[in-house]
């Protein structure tokens, strides 16, 4: 009883910090979600408007746009950091010279802030400075305009995230494999598994909890990226990179749309809830009903 | 007596009266400021050369003479509205003082945000300092006054953005004969836009013939970012005699030719065509280019003419460890279309931006006599020579005739005597409190309109009636 009791007054200054910055704030966004409220109306007051803003939403083609983009950024960002985060966790679990350093500097991205790798990059592909677009022209001939094309903007985008944000993904499967029993990789060698079947039929399904992790992580990460991409294209060229977090930033805080962008927001949170249960669903309930 | 005599006495009596007063000043801010000791004001404003020398030096200036802590926080265009805006809205008043930029004023009062400056010293006289006078500034002050002549900040940066050229390329004898040749005419900078894009277009060949990295101009275009939405409402399309954005205040907010307005008339289709075929000849970074990087641009040597935001113009033209073209530049009214000038001089239009910003106070400040008299401080005629030098802006009609800066004035190419003469051509943002919701609605087609996805005519079609509906939406338009 009074272990119960302690655990509940250790637990309560988390819980109280949690309704009031966590929980507070959400069922104030859903609440002004039904409203139309912009200070610079002629009427700045909220005004409650029922559904009118879900109803907007569904024929509003720039945020259908923007989620088509971000769905795509996820996508291709996601899927690539957690391709190339698995090779090199396993390349990092071999001895090699120089490991220390390479595994060091191969984690440096991950502690500069969203907003700095934004201009490094920004310095990097600005045109006739930038040194990606001179080499990309003096060794292939080939011309990058990040400002004019749409796929060079969008592939820097996905390029920038995947710098930034691999090493994550490496440190976490780094740990899920170390934290693996050696017996059955020793048995299936024994009993004449290739590496692939390995790889397929003991590995994944062992670090799957950890894969998963590590993919609703980064796909929450991802659909709310705003400060790399708006240091870096601003969303543009046009909309190309105007990803649903950009989107709602200039809905809420240049055009001061507080209904309608809260509106966004809660729309935006419930397909990130649901994006991350039909991942759970698909990889780790199978696992779990047949454990 | 000698005249050389009463000169010295002159002279003997004014300084002895110059120090009598700069004495008188110091007790009236040491008395004013005794009540307030130990108390710290927070200012929020954009990180701009003229806000960095507030806070780098007249902040601590005033901090020594008065015990009166100044904070001021530099921060994004971008993050300085919303961190305003968010506490004004709320009313939390963590900011005493708030960069108040002349486009955003009449949101701004609108919605009361602000403290008027002239009767909260008027009400409170024992704070007014004897060195400050609101009649001491330009005309720029009145962008942030009311329809009662109430001032509601104290203006700190007032710039125009001039066509500046590089002197030394007009003025080297062989690309003059080699343009001569070619357009039959002397190279001066230009009057009209034909000029301009012949001179353009001839230094962007000469630049491809020689292998060198100089285009004819600059373009601020970027395809993400509001600066080119600016660039060409308050630059491109005036000198084409579109005003206010094309939008008629008068005539219900009319936006579309159809019903009164003009931002997709003839004259603003023919603003847009030029512009972008100036955007075509540009240096290839201009579809990434804001404000910062067309002064980058052509501080880098690239660009032989331009339009450029004269907080930029001033390190362009003078600060050797920034800029490549220190003393080769100089400044010129922009090029204009038949009858943009005399309505200008007529006061029925003009013929570019006048930009700029002020200190105000929120109305939530809770610390406003010692936030009143900081901003009086920054507001005198003392601090601003030196301001003026360090950051090229003009607030106060007085800094004109200063020793320092008529001779910066030299450096920049005369760019103070614009100001001075030309100044009243030019004009701030109109008079919208819907300046933010407008611009918004309408830049993501205007990024359509650069990228080509949609002509000029079909894109500001569609900009005139987005902007009708948000207005309508907003309840401005019936």
């Amino acid at each position: 009883m009074q272990s119960k009791r302690l655990g509940w007054i250790l637990l309560a200054p988390t819980l109280v910090i949690l309704f009031f910055f966590g929980v507070l704030p959400f069922f104030y966004v859903v609440y002004v979600s039904f409203h139309s409220w912009n200070p610079f109306a002629v009427n700045p007051e909220m005004v409650f408007n029922g559904a009118d803003n879900f109803r907007k939403i569904v024929f509003d083609t720039a945020f259908l746009k923007s989620i088509g983009v971000t769905v795509m950024f996820v996508v291709f960002a996601v899927l690539s950091e957690l391709i190339i985060g698995y090779a090199l966790a396993q390349a990092f679990m071999r001895d090699f010279p120089g490991k220390a350093i390479f595994r060091t500097i191969h984690t440096l991205p991950l502690i500069m802030a969203p907003i700095i790798v934004g201009s490094v990059w920004k310095l990097m592909t600005t045109p006739s400075i930038g040194i990606i677009p001179h080499y990309l022209e003096e060794w292939f001939g080939l011309t990058m305009n990040i400002g004019t094309s749409a796929p060079a903007a969008f592939a820097t985008v996905v390029l920038m995230d995947i710098w930034h944000w691999t090493p994550l993904v490496t440190l976490t499967l780094i740990a899920a494999l170390v934290s693996l029993p050696p017996d059955p990789f020793e048995q299936a060698q024994i009993d004449g598994a290739g590496k692939r079947q390995i790889f397929w039929h003991i590995t994944l399904p062992m670090i799957a909890p950890a894969v998963v992790a590590t993919v609703f992580i980064r796909l929450m990460d991802a659909l709310r990226t705003v400060d790399e991409v708006w240091m870096l294209t601003g969303g543009g060229p046009g909309s190309a990179t105007r990803f649903v977090g950009v989107h709602i930033f200039k809905e809420v805080f240049p055009k001061t749309n507080y209904g309608y962008g809260s509106t966004i927001s809660v729309i935006v949170l419930y397909l990130t809830i649901v994006s991350c249960w039909l991942l759970y669903v698909t990889m780790l309930a199978p696992r779990s009903k047949r454990g | 007596m000698s005249f050389i005599l009463k000169l010295g006495a002159s002279a003997l009596a004014l300084t002895l009266a110059s120090a009598a007063y700069a004495e008188e000043s110091a007790d009236f801010w040491k008395k004013a400021a005794e009540p307030y000791q130990g108390v710290t004001i927070r200012g929020v404003t954009e990180s701009s050369p003229p806000s960095l020398y507030i806070r780098e030096v007249l902040a601590p200036e005033f901090e020594a003479l008065t015990g009166i802590r100044v904070d001021v926080e530099t921060t994004s265009w971008d993050q300085m509205f919303d961190k305003a805006i968010k506490d004004m809205e709320a009313g939390t008043g963590i900011y005493d003082m708030a960069y108040i930029e002349q486009d955003i004023i009449y949101s701004y009062l609108a919605r009361g945000f602000l403290t008027d400056l002239t009767g909260f010293l008027a009400a409170n006289p024992d704070l007014k300092a004897p060195t400050y006078d609101e009649a001491n500034f330009t005309t720029f002050a009145n962008y942030f006054k009311d329809a009662d002549g109430n001032l509601y900040g104290v203006p700190m940066e007032a710039f125009l953005k001039v066509y500046l050229y590089r002197t030394d390329l007009f003025e080297d004898p062989k690309i003059q004969a080699a343009f001569k040749e070619k357009a039959g005419r002397d190279l001066v900078p230009a009057k009209t836009h034909a000029e301009y894009a012949e001179i353009a277009e001839f230094f962007t060949e000469y630049g491809k013939e020689y292998d060198l990295d100089l285009w004819g101009t600059t373009a601020q275009a970027h395809t993400g970012h509001v600066a080119s939405w600016y660039e060409y409402y308050e630059s491109i399309a005036p000198t084409f005699g579109v005003y206010n954005w094309g939008i008629d205040a008068n005539n219900n907010y009319a936006a579309s030719v159809a019903n009164g307005g003009a931002m997709n008339s003839p004259e603003a289709v023919e603003a847009m065509t030029w512009w972008l075929s100036m955007r075509d000849i540009a240096p290839p970074e201009s579809p990434a280019s804001t404000w910062t990087e067309v002064g980058t641009t052509f501080g880098a040597g690239r660009a032989a003419q331009g339009l450029v935001y004269g907080e930029n113009a001033g390190w362009i033209a003078a600060d050797a460890e920034k800029s490549l073209v220190v003393g080769k530049v100089g400044v010129a009214l922009p090029p204009l279309a038949d009858g943009v000038l005399a309505d200008a001089e007529a006061g029925e239009g003009y013929i570019g931006y006048y930009d700029g910003g002020a200190f105000g106070m929120p109305h939530s400040s809770k610390n406003k006599e010692a936030t009143a008299l900081f901003l009086q401080y920054i507001g005198q005629n003392e601090v601003q020579p030196d301001w003026a030098v360090a950051a090229p802006r003009v607030t106060n009609t007085a800094t004109y005739e200063d020793p320092k800066v008529v001779a910066f004035n030299d450096e920049l190419g005369g760019y103070y005597d614009l100001i001075k003469d030309k100044g009243y051509l030019f004009a701030g943002a109109p008079a919208y409190p819907f300046h933010a919701q407008v611009r918004e609605a309408t830049a993501p087609i205007f990024y359509q309109i650069l990228l080509g996805e949609l002509s000029p005519q079909e894109g500001l079609d569609k900009m005139a009636a987005t902007a009708e509906a948000t207005l309508s939406d907003l309840g401005y338009r019936k």
